[in-house]
């Protein structure tokens, strides 16, 4: 029977292949019409720790959620075997090199050593030895899992010798056999596979040709398996679909929205962005649009103070970071709150306090997005809960900031950056463009002036027309002043911003509520955890529970009055918050601004994302007993 | 233009007799002979008695952060390249809390040009001892002897990249107006050290000190800082270098080095986007009438083709 999804774990060591072997059979499931969703996980190295990609294969173009146990895990080394043994579905397929069969554990340098005495651990108590041969043999025996052996020297052997491919880079076409082994049990065509190679390696036909011809050796190799999980057919009409990272979207939804001016301090996982928005540095398609500057800054106190400064020139700007970036460009961000200059942070979350987990997803800087800065002023944070939605809140993120001159700040995750899914392409007939109050200036202009709450901006620049900023209060003109009256009507005008965005910002752009309404329960959450959530209503539904999910995505101001309105339909022990974090910050927040006291709430904060199996345990779990926090672990 | 009309009518509260006056006269007298647009010219400063200027010229100012008037002037130029650039800070400023800053615009060479305001004290917080204080120096604010050695701020510019070195004399007025004509006129990142007396807070360097040990650079003949070829580069920094550390009985003020055969970082992103100046950043219009981003589907899938796969069949 045809399946609405396949999970699938492709695992190796960083730097050997795994990311490409996931660009590859993506584009290929994409060329055929099917969704994807895939997570990237990976150390804080360059080359030789355990990296793999999670991923869910479905018949949707946008698949929402990953889950475990997968049917399918490749893997190119032994430690993939070991790290992702509880992972393998009941009558899952393992695709794995015989050539490390008989590997044991103690010998895998690469896998730190706490983990390997707890698989150890596991091991001894199933009574398994610690070789990949005894692994895969209990495997079999107890879930009844096929284990695939392909003899990868054999494989690249007859490659070489055909292409006399240097034995040095025969390592390079181990993603070659990865994406073969899959695209064959899945029953995907070799024109699929073709097309995305073509592409992939579009300026090395050869590599194309060889990869080609490697698939026909695999598929010699597993004739017996082809087709062995077969997909349902794709259930939409896209024409077209596009494959794009968090960090891709992010930057194509700057471009569109009238991006100009971009600078960043290197920073995982937020640098990817900035390289994606430099490819496209001069924007022209049948006529030159514009320029992009992008600019690698000495640091990020650099990054924000200039992309401030281009603001004020008048071009749209912004800046890119994480946690540790973000501490450092406050003061420029008071500074910007301040002066009413229209600027766009867009901050990926990481693992934190300090440097953290620099390559893991977390959602524990709400409150560093909300409060960070000295003394009180307007500054918008806004969130996004999938790649569709961040394509287009990151124009909006643009449009609130000249709207209202404020700083805007986009918060977003690893799990979004690092995840890659098959998106339709945008409508932009939707997409609007708002700069807000402008000014052409003049011999009397005045920057603050305050019979607005938001003053007319005119930009450096213009003619005739000369302004002041200063950090230091001032008057209408920019000047410092510290005149006590002067100091409450200019406090209060920048502060009254926020009254105003309250009123103003669209419904939609405050909050999304998903699922029924006639409610026994209700999740309330922000950012990533949307799509988990959603599918984890959808199957509760099934066993009988109704709920909802308020994705809440202006997270400040916040939107007490919206968000009271769906919390007051149900009692108050039948709210759950939910979040990648220890304290769930949401549901502080919620009771920050609501008085409403959440009790119940599920955190994740090991770094890896929330999976739809544990959260369906986990809400089940909350809905049915007096339990009131989970906290989840599950994944490697 | 009349010079008053550079001038703006705030009441100035730096303390009477400080060196800041001069450095405001000749940069208003400068934009006086060149004739500086005010509304294309902009002065951006950091924090501190030197970083309140701005608002006492009429010309765009943008009075920011403790070391972070370059960033902010690098966003400012880098967005619209036709706009003059002035940075005004102190040493604390300039070269402690924003030294990263500074190197780093030497690096990069944009055109903008530095105006350091040199005084060896942190004045405004009543006297602390700036990266140009001496190793041992107690002025009489500090209450025991500096501790830190001082940096030598000529030596650093040359060796991060600026293009354009110079010291000045806060009370040599027609000096230090032509050396600052001269770095605004540069086509690069240009600096000026200027020695400024602080009346208030520095009973070391003062300006019966600077009397008598300032001498004119070019009063000797054969000091030609200028780099007129690369090949000339590497003698004429090292020779401006050797320069730089002249201090004690003998003090050089003037040009220490000039060389304009280095790129500049605009002519850099022009190499790269041959649009930049006609469509700067500030300049290029992001959005058709009625809020259309100029972006539109058909150019979105010309501009972004490579993340766009064409579904094709399905599978069997």
């Amino acid at each position: 029977m045809a399946r609405e999804d396949v999970g699938i774990i492709l695992g190796g060591p960083q730097g050997a292949g795994v990311e490409t072997s996931m660009m590859v059979l993506t584009r290929a499931l994409a060329r055929r019409g099917f969704g994807v969703i895939a997570d990237r996980e990976y150390f804080s190295n360059i080359t030789g720790r355990h990296s793999y990609i999670h991923m869910l294969v479905s018949s949707r173009a946008i698949p929402r959620s990953l889950r475990y146990p997968v049917e399918i895990i490749a893997s190119m080394d032994a430690e993939t075997l070991f790290t992702h043994i509880d992972d393998v579905a009941n009558g899952g397929y393992i695709v794995y090199d015989s050539g490390v069969a008989s590997k044991r554990l103690e010998e895998i340098v690469s896998m730190e050593d706490i983990t390997r005495v707890r698989v150890l651990e596991k091991l001894k108590k199933n009574g398994v030895a610690s070789t990949v041969a005894s692994v895969l043999k209990f495997l079999e025996r107890d879930r009844d899992v096929k284990a695939i052996g392909l003899n990868f020297a054999d494989l690249l052997r007859r490659l070489m010798n055909r292409y006399r491919i240097e034995v040095s880079s025969l390592s390079r076409y181990v993603s070659g056999i990865i994406v073969s082994a899959v695209a064959v049990l899945l029953g995907l065509d070799v024109e699929a596979i073709k097309y995305s190679l073509s592409i992939q390696f579009s300026s090395r036909r050869n590599i194309v040709e060889q990869n080609l011809e490697l698939f026909k050796y695999v598929e010699e190799s597993l004739q017996s398996y082809r087709n062995s999980i077969a997909l349902e057919k794709p259930k939409h009409n896209f024409r077209k679909l596009m494959i794009v990272t968090g960090n891709d979207v992010v930057a194509m939804g700057k471009i569109v929205g009238g991006l100009r001016y971009q600078s960043y301090y290197p920073i995982t996982p937020a640098a990817d962005e900035s390289f994606a928005i430099e490819k496209y540095e001069h924007l022209r398609a049948e006529k030159d649009i514009g320029s992009i500057v992008v600019i690698q800054t000495e640091d990020e106190i650099s990054a924000i103070c200039s992309a401030i400064g281009a603001s004020l020139a008048g071009a749209r700007s912004a800046t890119v970071t994480s946690g540790p970036g973000f501490d450092l460009m406050v003061e420029g961000i008071s500074w910007a709150g301040a002066n009413e200059v229209p600027i766009v942070v867009t901050y990926y979350q990481r693992g934190g306090p300090s440097t953290g987990q620099p390559t893991r997803g977390s959602q524990s800087d709400l409150f560093n997005a909300i409060f960070a800065g000295h003394g009180e002023f307007a500054r918008v944070v806004i969130t996004s809960g999938d790649h569709v939605e961040a394509f287009y809140d990151s124009i909006e993120a643009f449009n609130i900031a000249e709207r209202f001159q404020v700083p805007v700040i986009h918060l977003l995750d690893k799990f979004l950056a690092n995840s890659i899914r098959t998106i339709p392409p945008p409508d932009l007939d939707s997409v609007k463009i708002v700069r807000g109050s402008i000014s052409s200036g003049g011999k009397e202009y005045k920057r603050f002036d305050l019979g607005y709450i938001v003053s007319p901006r005119a930009f450096i620049g213009v003619d005739d027309t000369v302004m002041w900023y200063s950090g230091d209060e001032h008057d209408e003109y920019g000047h410092i002043v510290e005149d006590p009256e002067n100091r409450v009507s200019m406090y209060s005008k920048r502060i009254k911003k926020l009254d105003l965005i309250a009123s103003e910002v669209s419904r939609d752009m405050k909050l999304q509520v998903y699922g029924d309404r006639d409610l026994d329960y209700i999740i309330i959450g922000w950012g990533s955890v949307k799509g988990v959530v959603l599918d984890a209503l959808e199957l509760l539904y099934r066993k009988g529970f109704r709920g909802c999910y308020i994705n809440v995505k202006l997270l400040w101001p916040f939107p007490s009055r919206e968000v009271v309105e769906v919390l007051s339909k149900t009692d108050r022990d039948r709210i759950i918050a939910i979040e990648h974090s220890y304290n769930v910050q949401i549901a502080d927040l919620v009771a920050l601004s609501t008085s409403i006291k959440i009790e119940k709430k599920i955190a994740k904060f090991t770094g890896r994302p929330i999976t739809l199996n544990e959260l369906v345990d986990a809400l089940q779990k909350l809905l049915t007993s007096e339990t009131t926090h989970v906290v989840l672990t599950y994944g490697a | 233009m009349e010079r008053r009309s550079y001038r703006t009518d705030l009441w100035i509260d730096w303390c009477p007799g400080c060196g800041n006056f001069g450095i405001l006269t000749a940069v208003v007298r400068v934009f006086e002979e060149l004739g500086l647009d005010p509304s294309k010219t902009v002065i951006v400063s950091g924090i501190g008695c030197s970083s309140k200027i701005p608002h006492f010229i009429n010309v765009n100012g943008v009075h920011t952060l403790h070391g972070r008037a370059i960033p902010f002037a690098m966003g400012i130029k880098l967005a619209n390249p036709e706009l003059i650039v002035i940075v005004h800070g102190g040493d604390g400023d300039l070269l402690g809390i924003g030294a990263g800053h500074f190197v780093a615009l030497g690096r990069r060479n944009i055109d903008v040009t530095v105006i350091l305001h040199n005084n060896g004290v942190y004045g405004l917080t009543k006297g602390q001892a700036s990266p140009t204080l001496p190793l041992n120096a107690k002025t009489k604010a500090l209450v025991k002897p500096n501790i830190q050695q001082a940096l030598n701020p000529i030596a650093l510019a040359l060796s991060s990249g600026y293009t354009f070195v110079a010291r000045g004399y806060a009370f040599d007025g027609e000096h230090l107006k032509n050396i600052v004509k001269k770095a605004i006129l540069h086509k690069g990142a240009a600096f000026i050290d200027v020695l400024q007396p602080c009346v208030t807070f520095n009973d070391i360097f003062t300006a019966e000190y600077y009397r008598k040990r300032i001498y004119r650079l070019e009063d000797n003949s054969s000091w030609n800082p200028i780099v007129e070829k690369p090949e000339d580069r590497t003698i004429k920094l090292l020779k401006a270098i050797e320069k730089s550390f002249e201090w004690g009985d003998r003090i050089p003020i003037g040009v220490f080095y000039q060389d304009t055969t280095v790129s500049t970082f605009e002519e850099r992103i022009l190499q790269r986007i041959k649009i930049y100046l006609e469509m700067s950043p500030a300049k290029s219009s992001i959005a058709e009438d009625g809020g259309r981003s100029v972006i539109d589907g058909k150019r979105f899938e010309e501009i972004f083709r490579d993340y766009i796969v064409d579904v094709e069949g399905t599978q069997q």
